[in-house]
């Protein structure tokens, strides 16, 4: 189709009015930005509840299952025993420090 | 015609495609070409359903940023062009369902309301009022590529129809629309 045949549809051009157009064109970017925000915002919300609260009851079940057998390494707090010797100045023996920190190295 | 760009000079060499990625990465700097890009397809896609300005700009918005809040969901990014106006498409409709259960006399006193007192007499209101006489598929076509400038092959591949069938809807719009806008100038002068 020849260019000659084109329709002059400027009377319905959007952009004539070229401050007006930039408006239109920055409303919609800025509407964009704000939903995929909010979708952004939702979905850590949606997700941050239940995986916070998996993760609380996976760790009560590894610390049930610790006190349960009897290992001493689950019914202490590593960082608290090591803040409490740095605390105190006291040099743990090698035995000790395996236990605390090491786990079954120790046995 | 002021500010007309074509969709490969906003987008600084035509990757829509990496455009739509970048966006769907959230990286902000991307919005704004993709919406310069495809704003004004948009509202032509728009106006060919609703037949007014105003509304076409509205709805144009509207399914815009609908468009950009679930743009994860546009699965094939070299295909935006399609993706996005369907939704415009649907928007469109569902507007005219709406105004069409609203309004009591719609079209007449609809055109006369969006014309600029300063245009031209009857250039707005002609073009609409000639619109109306073509069937949706010929308003698509002629708009996106008389007042777009959309080559057949992007015409064809954004309305999912052949390179053949999108010439013959020109064709045939252009016909009927120099009809119409014969008619109205010959009524004018009288």
């Amino acid at each position: 189709m020849s260019e000659e045949g084109r329709i002059d549809f400027g009377p319905l051009d959007p952009s004539r009015d070229r401050e007006r157009w930039e408006v239109m064109v920055g409303a919609v970017v800025a509407g964009g930005l704000a939903r995929r925000r909010l979708t952004v915002g939702a979905q850590l919300r949606a997700w941050g509840v239940p995986s916070l609260a998996m993760a609380a009851a996976l760790a009560l079940v590894v610390w049930l299952a610790g006190w349960w057998r009897g290992d001493p390494v689950a019914t202490v707090e590593p960082t608290r025993v090591v803040t409490e010797w740095a605390m105190q100045d006291e040099i743990p023996a090698t035995e000790r420090i395996l236990e605390v920190l090491g786990g079954d190295h120790a046995r | 015609m002021l500010h007309r760009p074509k969709v490969q000079a906003v987008t600084d060499g035509g990757d829509i495609a990496g455009l739509v990625r970048r966006v769907q990465r959230g990286e902000t700097a991307a919005y704004g070409p993709l919406v310069r890009a495809f704003l004004r397809p948009a509202y032509a896609v728009a106006l060919a359903v609703l037949g007014r300005r105003a509304d076409a700009e509205d709805v144009a918005q509207d399914a815009f940023i609908v468009a950009l809040e679930k743009i994860e969901s546009c699965r094939h990014p070299e295909r935006f062009a399609g993706w996005l106006l369907q939704i415009v498409r649907n928007r469109a409709k569902n507007r005219r369902e709406e105004r069409r259960l609203r309004d009591v006399a719609p079209a007449a006193d609809a055109v006369d309301a969006v014309v600029a007192p300063a245009m031209v007499a009857g250039s707005e209101r002609g073009l609409l009022a000639a619109l109306e006489q073509l069937s949706a598929a010929q308003r698509e076509v002629v708009l996106l590529h008389d007042l777009e400038e959309w080559t057949h092959a992007e015409i064809a591949a954004a309305l999912e129809i052949s390179e053949v069938m999108s010439r013959q809807h020109l064709f045939q719009a252009r016909r009927l629309l120099r009809g119409q806008l014969a008619g109205e100038v010959e009524d004018e002068h009288e």
